[in-house]
């Protein structure tokens, strides 16, 4: 299909996404019109712009930053199921935050700065133990140091889950992900890294084809591999600790857009990279809109992801056994 | 345009693998680096683009070291062994060697697809542009990768074994290719296992025994089987074909000091011969025609009875021949035409056959390569009857001579 193609199709999607995220519901959809006009009432409007717009702006974000770096991270590990993940920044981050809810230490902000750092101490952490210099191959030691630091920690957060009986519920609700209140904040803090890191990775996108070939090669055509690799890393860690500390664990995300859109586009990634952003903005915000909408309260956006994800990987898995 | 790899040490961990190694390439040069696994020879190539660093000595393209992996990219076409898997199409492949020069957000402009495009062409793959490089064949991918060489535009091209696991039209492809690029006036480094590619291809031939060049210079100088021997650890035999040489491997001999005579002519014991003397058997012939195509082969491995070109057997050639039969431990008698000239190499056949240590190799049937008449026939028949061992194919005759010799 051709690139424009594709990215008129998405930009649709989008809208639509847009449209039904911020429309459906109890209120129905002319109050959209309503707020454009300007004749919505207070609550209405309340509705829109404290509780719905942010949480779409919120799924946005985490969509885009996952998918981007997933890509980024499969091109690194020239490995089709590598997800931002790898780096252990979603059980760091799960320490982070289940540790603050135990000490029982301020509100929702120092759960965020918990996590946001542990998460961000992890992915050093792996990468340290990964790059150390008796490993000859370190992008392997990097992806089973992940392995090994993650399973760690999430026995960590289970023993910290266990002892925080009170809070239990508010912990375990924490990892399964969600865009829930108090959303604004959120978009503030995540935004920023957002935008300065997928921006990064928009504008390396050549080096990410040439990663593809392999270390030696991508050398060979000149490029500064271990330089590239190690900022690769730092922007994937930041993008990832700040989605995982605003969101919690979403699984899953990471690995179904930058797949399904390498489907369409193939694997250049000044193609697919975009795409790639594009597809999870429309994306995320519509598995926010079934969490919102399906029951009562909020379901956990992580269990919705992961329960798409399962069925995606062996889909994956059979088309390759053809 | 001059490489100069001037007494180089490059460690890796503690361990030096190349030890102060020193030569020059110039333009239009294919250069073949052979040496057994593990000598050195990647290590080489490596050093001389940058990735490894010298802990001595220097390596200068036109009296200048380069610092940077940008700008060796520009200079040098680097190749690494292993040839990637990715569903990247194969446009974007040979673009990607257009990196070192994008500049800012690197995109490729319409120079670069010139460029990818052309290199494209040169291997031969003009209508590959879309494909999905997992999908090609082994020799088609590593094409593309030299696509990707190409497109970078280098002076000097370090190519790691281009042509292992290749099928052998795929490895004489992409070795002419290579030429073609260097008669254009660029040089080439090549690492390479097949000696016989190498003599064939290169210019220059090093051979690196335990990271120093051991031998240097054209193939037929250094391809020898003492050189070989010394720097592989492996018996062959060198033989040569108008200006160039090839090997092939010495059969484990079993011939010992045996000694084998083989009665032929007009061809019939080309094979026969070379394959006694590779199985290590001392060989004679006889009685041949000077000039004839097994009296060559005759004269290159051993001992010959002959006469001038299209002349009778004589007396006192007659009378060596027997010599030579009564001499040697089997007698072979090849799969020749007998006609008056020869006819008495028939009686020679006899002879051995009553010793007990005839071998016939009887192929065509006889009166198909008989011109001689009845009396012929009649010898030939008698030698039949009476050989040790009747072999329908001259592959045999190494199984005949174990058989008859007990072995």
């Amino acid at each position: 299909m051709k690139i424009t193609t594709v990215i008129s199709i998405l930009l649709i999607f989008n809208l639509v996404a847009i449209l039904l995220s911020l429309g459906a519901g109890s209120s129905g959809y002319d109050h959209i019109f309503k707020i454009i006009s300007g004749s919505a009432d207070d609550n209405v409007r309340t509705i829109v712009f404290e509780f719905r717009l942010p949480a779409m702006l919120l799924a946005m974000i985490v969509g885009a930053s996952l998918s981007a770096s997933g890509c980024a991270m499969q091109a690194l590990f020239r490995n089709p199921l590598a997800e931002p993940y790898i780096l252990g920044v979603a059980s760091g981050a799960s320490v982070g935050a289940a540790l603050a809810v135990t000490l029982k230490i301020g509100e929702i902000h120092t759960r965020i700065a918990f996590a946001f750092f542990f998460a961000l101490f992890t992915a050093y952490l792996v990468y340290l133990i990964g790059t150390s210099s008796r490993f000859r191959d370190q992008t392997y030691a990097i992806l089973l140091a992940g392995v090994a630091i993650a399973s760690f920690f999430s026995g960590v957060t289970s023993i910290l889950i266990y002892f925080s009986s009170q809070s239990m519920h508010e912990v375990v609700f924490w990892i399964m992900g969600s865009f829930s209140n108090p959303a604004w904040e959120k978009v503030y803090i995540s935004l920023p890294i957002a935008i300065a890191g997928i921006a990064y990775l928009l504008i390396t996108s050549w080096n990410l084809n040439a990663l593809l070939l392999g270390d030696e090669h991508a050398v060979a055509v000149g490029l500064n591999v271990e330089r590239y690799r190690k900022s690769l890393i730092a922007v994937v860690a930041l993008l990832t600790s700040a989605t995982v500390a605003v969101s919690g664990v979403i699984g899953f995300v990471g690995i179904i857009v930058p797949h399904t859109m390498r489907l369409l586009v193939g694997e250049e990634h000044q193609k697919l990279l975009p795409s790639t952003i594009l597809l999870s903005t429309a994306f995320m915000p519509l598995i926010g809109l079934i969490s919102r909408i399906s029951t009562s309260g909020n379901l956990p956006v992580g269990a919705i992801t992961a329960m798409l994800g399962g069925p995606f990987f062996l889909y994956l898995l059979l088309r390759r056994s053809v | 345009m001059k490489l100069k790899v001037e007494n180089i040490i490059v460690k890796i961990g503690s361990r030096d693998v190349l030890k102060n190694v020193t030569f020059e390439v110039k333009e239009g040069e294919l250069v073949a680096l052979l040496g057994p696994n593990g000598s050195g020879k990647s290590t080489m190539l490596r050093t001389i683009f940058g990735v490894l660093r010298p802990v001595k000595g220097v390596v200068m393209l036109d009296g200048r070291e380069i610092e940077s992996v940008e700008a060796a990219a520009k200079s040098f076409g680097y190749l690494p062994q292993d040839t990637p898997l990715t569903n990247l199409r194969v446009l974007d492949v040979v673009l990607l060697g257009r990196t070192p020069y994008m500049s800012g957000l690197r995109r490729p402009d319409r120079e670069d697809y010139r460029v990818a495009r052309r290199a494209l062409k040169e291997v031969g793959l003009k209508d590959f542009e879309t494909r999905s490089l997992s999908e090609l064949s082994g020799g088609e991918r590593q094409k593309v990768m030299l696509a990707r060489v190409f497109a970078q535009q280098p002076k000097i091209m370090l190519l790691d074994e281009p042509t292992a696991h290749l099928d052998i039209s795929a490895q004489i492809e992409i070795m002419e290719i290579i030429r073609r690029k260097v008669d254009e006036g660029k040089a080439a480094i090549v690492a390479i296992h097949d000696i016989n590619l190498a003599s064939s291809f290169a210019t220059q031939i090093l051979m690196i025994k335990d990271g120093k060049i051991a031998y240097a210079g054209r193939a037929e100088e250094v391809i020898t089987e003492e050189n070989i021997r010394d720097v592989f650890d492996a018996d062959v035999i060198v033989r040569r074909y108008g200006r160039g040489v090839y090997i092939v491997p010495k059969l484990k001999p079993i011939g010992g000091k045996k000694r084998v005579h083989v009665i032929c002519g007009g061809g019939s014991g080309q094979k026969i011969l070379y394959a006694l003397a590779e199985a290590g058997f001392r060989v004679s012939a006889g009685v041949l025609n000077a000039l004839d195509s097994d009296w060559e082969v005759a004269t290159e491995l051993g001992e010959i009875v002959d006469e001038p070109p299209f002349s009778q057997v004589s007396n006192s050639a007659h009378e060596k021949n027997l010599e030579m039969v009564r001499e040697s431990d089997a007698v072979i008698l090849a799969n020749l035409s007998v006609g008056w000239g020869n006819f008495r190499n028939l009686l020679a056949a006899k002879r051995a056959a009553e010793l007990g240590k005839l071998i016939v190799i009887d192929e065509t049937p006889f009166n198909q390569r008989n011109f001689a008449g009845e009396e012929a026939e009649e010898i030939y028949r008698e030698a039949l009857k009476r050989a040790a061992v009747v072999t329908k194919a001259e592959e045999e005759v190494i199984n005949a001579i174990r058989k008859l010799l007990g072995r």
